[in-house]
């Protein structure tokens, strides 16, 4: 574990998010394996989302460290951390009311916002960053990450899209897209960061 | 383009972090200004030039 990855008197944000994320998995084995019942398998992993509170304290230890903290950085973490709870909160109450009631019309179309609303704030909070951010790198760097999380959707929606109609892969839900469009956003920040600590000179 | 943003600074025995707080901007910005990967705006080249005292076509040179 190096020095930048420790935060001061806590631990390190990869502890936190290995944390988070196997207790996702411990979770959802439960849940799949019928160990655990609906309610409880959604309390735990409402729980288990509250990790996202040190893991988001720890990343702006790590980014203070780094020298990549500058206020709109803390906005946009804080504000994306909020949306994040709300989007497990609105999911978790989306599936359980979808598995527990007929769903149609402006019903269901109400239910589908629970959890789109808060994806709604995410993207919202990724454009206030863009604009919030006075120091121009590292809105350079969040615009390349963005356009290379664009080209990851739109690579891999028109690929997989193709495929689904000649019948090669299984359908997809759209709302894969936000999640895929994050992950070729960090994908492209994590590149971007290894790429700055190889060129780092004090 | 290339710049002489190192030598200056080694000139003035700052650190990175010195320049980018005298700049105002992260520690990286510098970092990445430094090694040519990034190009900084005419605003942020200004700045640069002044905190030097310095026109700019004498810390950035075309390659």
């Amino acid at each position: 574990m190096t020095a930048q990855g420790i935060r001061r008197g806590g631990r390190s944000r990869w502890f936190w998010a290995g944390l988070m994320f196997a207790s996702f998995g411990v979770i959802a084995a439960l849940r799949i394996t019928d160990a655990i019942g609906e309610t409880t398998g959604f309390i735990l992993m409402a729980c288990a989302m509250l990790l996202i509170v040190p893991l988001t304290r720890a990343g702006l230890a790590h980014q203070r460290t780094t020298g990549h903290l500058s206020p709109a950085v803390a906005r946009y973490t804080r504000r994306f951390m909020i949306a994040s709870l709300g989007y497990m909160l609105g999911l978790g109450i989306a599936i359980t009311l979808s598995e527990r009631m007929e769903l149609s019309g402006v019903g269901a179309f109400a239910i589908a916002l629970l959890p789109v609303l808060p994806i709604f704030a995410m993207i919202w909070t990724m454009a206030r960053y863009l604009i919030e951010e006075d120091d121009e790198f590292l809105r350079h760097r969040a615009t390349m990450a963005s356009l290379a999380g664009l080209g990851l959707v739109l690579a891999a929606g028109s690929f997989w899209g193709f495929l689904e109609t000649f019948g090669v892969v299984p359908h997809v839900d759209a709302w894969w897209t936000f999640p895929a469009w994050a992950i070729g956003m960090g994908i492209a920040q994590c590149w971007m960061s290894w790429r700055d600590r190889a060129g780092t000179e004090s | 383009m290339k710049n002489r943003l190192k030598v200056l600074r080694a000139e003035r025995n700052w650190s990175q972090q010195d320049l980018a707080q005298r700049l105002e901007v992260s520690r990286q910005s510098v970092n990445a200004i430094e090694t040519g990967r990034y190009d900084p705006s005419l605003p942020l080249a200004f700045r640069i030039a002044a905190l030097f005292d310095m026109p700019i076509e004498a810390i950035f040179a075309p390659d």
